[in-house]
């Protein structure tokens, strides 16, 4: 298990400006995630988890501050690099599935591997490898709408795995789904983590997913408050505090 | 390459029939409105089509077959003189003024004296030689019988004409003219008829020996020159001089262009609204597929492969469509004429009308902000 600084932020800010007003979501924080551990964001709603998220994984550029994934200067790439650096290093799962209606659980899973130039054969075997990791190698020919909401989010979780990322970011995952489903979402995730020596950063509100966790970062108005290290996640995955 | 716009439009079938419908009822109305102008202005070149002759002598610049004026005799000479020409007859064109049995007001006609032989060159793909050779009788015409009623006469029975009495000897089917009646008598009864008129016929019909060569034996017939006094044309020529003179002298083309126009304005709304609709439907798909690398670019070209799909089917639906309205039309005798040309122009404008509807789609895609995704 490799506990490499897998990103870095420096002095990160943001704000929105909605009208006339102006609130800032993040002031200065400073955060470093490992990879190979699932570090979970956790804080009330509101609290910035999802922009903090959404700046560590190059999707929205912050007011201030640095970001350096794997090395690279984030937020010094132009539009074209950063997609590049996306497609060869990073993973999602959001909240809604967004599987497309018309493919089944292997298309899902291939279509993202199109994009990185890889052969049909060896777009197939990952697809095939990533949801077999999943437990769903026995659904990859169904469709969404023939899928459960947790299976979905295991099928997306698949896609977002078969790349092979360092990074996988995942934002509420467990929201839309029941305790049960949640929960074996995010032993997936863990599970990711340990296996490939992935950086798995989730962000949720809900505090049961706290025990799964390597990590946990606690945010509360745009801050870090607590970092805290679980070196044992307990085994009974049900025991929320 | 999992093939996502091709399974999608499978998928969702339904979500894009707006779009293939319209495509296809644009195709269709392009290529009917198109059929039946010119399916009406050809009947102005009745005269030139259903004759068997590949050139024409008539008046230097002749915009329109029935704006001929006479032409001197010594035509016929020069053309049967060129060695290429295997027969030559003149055709005789009067205005007249019909006035039928049942009283119905006078009516405005066009007489064509054509040669009564069994084998003349004038109207013979509407005429039957048996038919034709009872043009011989003084006073004899033949109508289309579709004009019948305007004229209120039967077979058989008489008329007054330029104050003349004829009688219709039959009908047939194919002279039909643009802004009147097409009535068929010999050279000798067109002559009769035309009182007080030059007796110089207005035309001179040539066939030759090897059809294929008209335009070269044209070019060397016409007399050339500003003071000539006939000039030649291929019948071709002659036909589409007629027809486009008629398309823009009655703002019939004008018409065209403006109708295609609010088609291709209405069948590229219907069709990438419909798209826009389907983009926006999987926009979170298509910004998840962003996050995870896919450029906006590759995302553009899924949608537009999907308007190219929807543009296929519509040209097959369009297609369709267009072989029944025109087959219909033509089995009621509404004149209607598709030309190869009009049929590609047709689907060009419908190719146009999906790639404008794609392009407007892939707009829709800058929504695709997978910042959005996390909230
Ligand atoms: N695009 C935006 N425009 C305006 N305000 C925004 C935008 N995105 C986020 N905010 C605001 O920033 C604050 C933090 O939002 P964020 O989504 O990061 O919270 P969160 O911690 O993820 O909350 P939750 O647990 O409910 O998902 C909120 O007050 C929100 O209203
Ligand atoms: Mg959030």
């Amino acid at each position: 298990m490799s506990t490499a600084v897998a990103i870095r932020g420096w002095e990160i800010a943001k704000g929105f400006t909605v009208g006339k007003v102006t609130t800032r979501v993040l002031e200065a924080l400073s955060v470093e995630v490992l990879s190979g551990e699932l570090t979970l964001l956790s804080g009330p709603s509101g609290c910035g988890k999802s922009t903090l998220l959404a700046i560590l994984s190059g999707l929205e550029r912050p007011d201030g501050g640095t970001v350096e994934a794997l090395g690279e200067p984030v937020w010094k790439l132009d539009r074209k690099a950063l997609q590049r650096f996306r497609l060869r290093h990073v993973g999602f799962v959001f909240q809604g599935f967004n599987l497309f209606p018309a493919l089944d659980a292997v298309e899902q899973v291939e279509l993202p591997l199109g994009y990185l130039g890889l052969g049909p054969g060896e777009t197939r075997r990952r697809a095939e490898a990533a949801l077999d990791e999943v437990g769903l190698a026995h659904r990859r020919y169904m469709r969404p709408a023939e899928l459960s909401g947790g299976e979905k989010q295991r099928v997306a979780i698949a896609r977002a795995l078969a790349k092979r990322p360092q990074l996988l970011f995942a934002d509420e995952p467990t929201s839309a789904l029941d305790s049960v489903s949640g929960q074996t979402v995010i032993d997936i995730l863990h599970r990711a983590a340990r296996a490939h020596g992935t950086m798995v950063l989730c962000a949720s509100h809900d505090p049961r997913l706290i025990a799964h966790a390597d990590r946990v970062l606690r945010m509360e108005d745009g801050r870090v408050l607590a970092d805290e290290h679980h070196p044992h996640p307990p085994s009974k995955p049900d025991a929320a505090p | 390459m999992v093939a996502l716009a091709r399974k999608t439009l499978v998928y969702e079938w339904r979500r894009y029939l707006p779009a293939t419908l319209a495509v296809a009822f644009s195709g269709m109305l392009l290529l009917v409105q198109l059929a039946l102008v010119f399916g009406i202005f050809d009947s102005a070149a009745v005269y030139i089509n259903a004759s068997r002759a590949q050139i024409w002598a008539g008046y230097p610049g002749t915009q329109s077959i029935d704006l001929g004026r006479s032409i001197p005799r010594d035509a016929e000479m020069r053309l049967l003189l060129d060695p290429a020409v295997a027969q030559v007859e003149p055709f005789q064109w009067v205005n007249g003024d019909w006035r039928g049995i049942r009283a119905l007001g006078s009516v405005s006609v066009f007489i064509s004296g054509i040669n009564p032989a069994a084998d003349g060159m004038a109207f013979a793909r509407a005429i039957p030689p048996a038919l034709r050779v009872r043009l011989d009788e003084p006073g004899a015409i033949i109508v289309d019988r579709a004009d019948l009623p305007k004229l209120g006469i039967a077979v058989g029975q008489s008329g007054i004409l330029n104050g003349q009495r004829v009688y219709l000897i039959g009908t047939t089917r194919g002279l039909r003219a643009l802004g009147g009646v097409n009535i068929v008598t010999s050279l000798a009864t067109a002559r009769q008829l035309n009182v007080g008129g030059d007796p110089r016929p207005a035309y001179y019909l040539a066939r030759l020996r090897h059809p294929d060569q008209a335009q070269a034996v044209a070019a060397r017939l016409d007399p050339h020159g500003v003071h000539r006094r006939y000039a030649v044309w291929t019948a071709a020529e002659l036909a589409g001089r007629t027809v486009y003179y008629w398309l823009f002298q009655t703002g019939a083309g004008l018409g065209v262009v403006f109708m295609s126009f609010v088609v291709f304005l209405v069948g590229t709304v219907i069709t990438s609204q419909t798209l826009m609709g389907a983009v926006a439907g999987s926009i979170s798909e298509y910004a998840t597929l962003n996050a995870l690398g896919a450029s906006h670019r590759a995302l553009g070209r899924v949608v537009m492969e999907q308007a190219g799909w929807v543009g296929v089917a519509g040209l097959a639906g369009g297609g369709l469509l267009s072989s029944l309205v025109l087959a219909l039309a033509a089995s009621q005798d509404v004149p209607v004429s598709i030309s190869v040309p009009g049929i590609v122009a047709c689907a060009l404008l419908v190719l146009a009308i999906t790639l404008l509807s794609g392009l407007l789609a892939v707009r829709t895609l800058r929504d695709a902000d997978p910042a959005r995704l996390l909230r």
